[in-house]
């Protein structure tokens, strides 16, 4: 029995027919209401209208302004203006907007597999198990922009340890190899380091999910002959659905936040080839002083991020039967 | 159903008696496979940490696998001298210490009213808190920014602490919510008929008894605030409120050449982080565990 975290929505006290207290006297005392309520949500949607949905909607409000974000520069109104430039005229938008679709189409793939096949392997008794799974899920807790610094160091042409690899194994000119200068494998470079931070979270993700599995149900796959792919296909698989789903969720939040990475190994370079839409718009507000195309940016990543995410809240509210 | 299992165990264990070398050659060769991928995965710790204690010297003159010949204690030195580490450290943690319990307790009392007080709006609410906990900070960053200058907030830890507390509403109220959610709605009755009301019932009754997941929360909580970058960089500008991530970002940019100070710095940075995860390991798999996949 695995509830995902969206399915809790429709458990919602305010929906659900609750058998009704039996005296009056239990009625009048619990009927609670907003009124009740209001002096506990209070602090919560104080803090969370102020710091995070007003933002939003000036940031959608600001893309229609023509703005430097400085206090005495005045905002001029311009309608769809700043989409337009953002469109045509805005070639590192496109770059952005391709690596984060690149990015967001990785990592669904591999930190995903890899923290799947971690979380097989070590799902039963290993010799050191608890070793490997600190390991493996140390990165997660290090600060991005920490492993950011950790793996620009890995990638010194000259005096790091994947150069020192690569010389090794006769791999390239000998010269040493550039990664993160490489307009063409920077952004693939970044993405190995998110693959290190990221795979041991969907690792410990899966383990959790992998205890819903009945063991009984893949003891009895077995007797009935079935190798271990077909156990894990037929039995496993199914059974982890809902974290899997999750699993995924939560690896397209996460890599359309994707910022401190890029901003701690590139910067965006070189010459723009390994922005992001996150870091795009940032760029473009406080680098460029240009509001107005910023909160643009920043717009499309809302849009997109509602777009992904919106299905799958329906779907979570709606599948409770999973 | 007792003999059917009783014939399978059996079944299982004539099954199992032959070839149980093949399984055991299996399991070595996992264990191998496992092992050289924590190699693997653990190289740039130890990348690091070996650089870290390097002379300049032996940076440049010898491989990165090398050992280093002495440890190089002066790196740590420089890196905590120029590096602005110690007045970022207590910025971090000043403002962990803040943001950390009242936000909890916050999302806690958000959380008690959505799932226990009967009223009409709650379903569209935590619909919007849900959806709050997967739009990235990014889209807010510029305006937020504003709304701190307004406040007068800039360079000052209550100018992150209050987005912190906003931001890390969403998922904490979500949370907790489904923890709320589980304990039975009979002791609700129960104090009511005593003449508690809803503050008893949340002070005395549900936050002790989600002390698991608070804590899970709190540590989880802690880390994410301590290395939280993007609303840190528009807010603390200058250099004596910088939190750790602001200052690991500025000593690189600052001595882009100096390695081994470098390294050093990164590891000194981590190190809270490392040790609070590797004391409260058992509450990280449980947030996860509350978190994401209930069972």
């Amino acid at each position: 029995m695995t509830k995902l975290i969206a399915t809790r929505l429709s458990e919602t006290p305010g929906l659900k027919t609750r058998p009704s207290p039996k005296k009056p006297l239990l009625k009048r005392i619990a009927k609670g209401g907003f009124v009740a309520a209001l002096p506990f949500l209070a602090p919560a949607l104080a803090a969370y209208v102020v710091f995070v949905i007003g933002p939003m909607f000036s940031a959608v409000r600001l893309s229609l302004y023509k703005w430097s974000g400085f206090t005495t520069d005045k905002q001029v109104f311009v309608g769809f203006q700043n989409y337009v430039r953002l469109f045509t005229k805005d070639p590192v938008f496109w770059t952005a907007v391709q690596n984060s679709v690149v990015w967001v189409l990785l990592s669904l793939v591999i930190p995903t597999t890899l923290g799947l096949l971690m979380a097989l392997a070590l799902n039963r008794p290993v010799f050191g198990r608890n070793v490997f799974r600190s390991v493996f899920y140390i990165p997660g807790v290090l600060a991005p922009i920490a492993i950011a610094n950790m793996w620009r160091w890995m990638y010194n042409p000259n005096y790091g340890v994947i150069s020192d690899i690569s010389k090794a194994l006769h791999f390239g000119d000998g010269s040493g190899v550039t990664f993160l200068s490489d307009p063409k494998v920077a952004i693939y470079a970044i993405f190995a380091a998110f693959v290190w931070q990221v795979a041991g979270l969907n690792m410990v993700l899966f383990l959790a999910g992998l205890q819903s599995v009945s063991k009984e149900l893949v003891e009895s796959a077995r007797l009935d002959g079935a190798n271990a792919w077909q156990v894990f296909r037929n039995v496993t698989l199914p059974a982890l659905r809902p974290t899997v789903v999750v699993v995924l969720v939560l690896t397209i939040v996460n890599s359309i936040k994707v910022f401190d990475l890029v901003v701690g190994m590139t910067g965006g370079g070189p010459a723009q080839k390994s922005q992001v839409l996150a870091l795009w718009s940032y760029s473009q507000s406080f680098l460029n002083h240009d509001f107005g195309l910023g909160n643009a940016t920043a717009t499309v990543l809302l849009l997109i991020t509602l777009v992904l995410v919106i299905p799958y809240m329906i779907w979570s509210t709606k599948g409770n039967e999973d | 159903m007792s003999t059917l299992t009783m014939s399978r165990r059996t079944n299982k264990a004539d099954a199992v008696a032959r070839p149980r070398r093949n399984v055991d050659y299996i399991r070595i060769g996992l264990w191998i496979a496992l092992a050289i991928s924590m190699l693997v995965w653990a190289m740039p710790l130890i990348f690091v940490v070996l650089t870290s204690l390097k002379s300049e010297n032996q940076i440049f003159s010898t491989s990165s696998f090398s050992l280093p010949s002495s440890a190089e204690w002066a790196n740590y030195a420089k890196a905590l001298q120029t590096g602005n580490l110690l007045t970022a450290g207590g910025n971090s943690l000043l403002i962990a210490i803040i943001k950390v319990p009242v936000g909890l307790f916050i999302s806690a009392a958000a959380a008690f009213a959505l799932s226990r007080i009967k009223f009409k709006f709650s379903r569209g609410l935590l619909a919007a808190f849900a959806l709050g906990s997967m739009v990235p900070i990014q889209v807010a960053l510029g305006p937020l920014f504003r709304t701190i200058l307004d406040l007068g907030l800039l360079n000052n830890p209550l100018g992150v602490i209050l987005p912190y507390i906003g931001f890390g509403l969403p998922y904490q109220v979500f949370i907790l919510y489904g923890f709320f959610t589980a304990v039975p709605k009979e002791i609700d009755e129960s104090v009511r008929v005593d003449g508690g009301g809803n503050l008893r019932l949340f002070l005395q009754i549900i936050l002790p008894l989600s002390k698991p997941a608070l804590a899970a929360l709190f540590i989880l909580d802690f880390v994410s605030t301590w290395n939280e970058y993007a609303i840190a960089l528009v807010v603390l500008q200058n250099k004596a409120s910088q939190t750790i991530p602001l200052a690991i970002q500025s000593f690189q940019s600052q001595f882009t050449s100096s390695y081994g100070p470098l390294n050093a710095f990164t590891i000194m940075s981590i190190l809270p982080v490392v040790i609070i995860y590797l004391l409260f390991q058992r509450y990280f798999v449980q947030g996860m565990f509350t978190g994401a996949v209930k069972g």
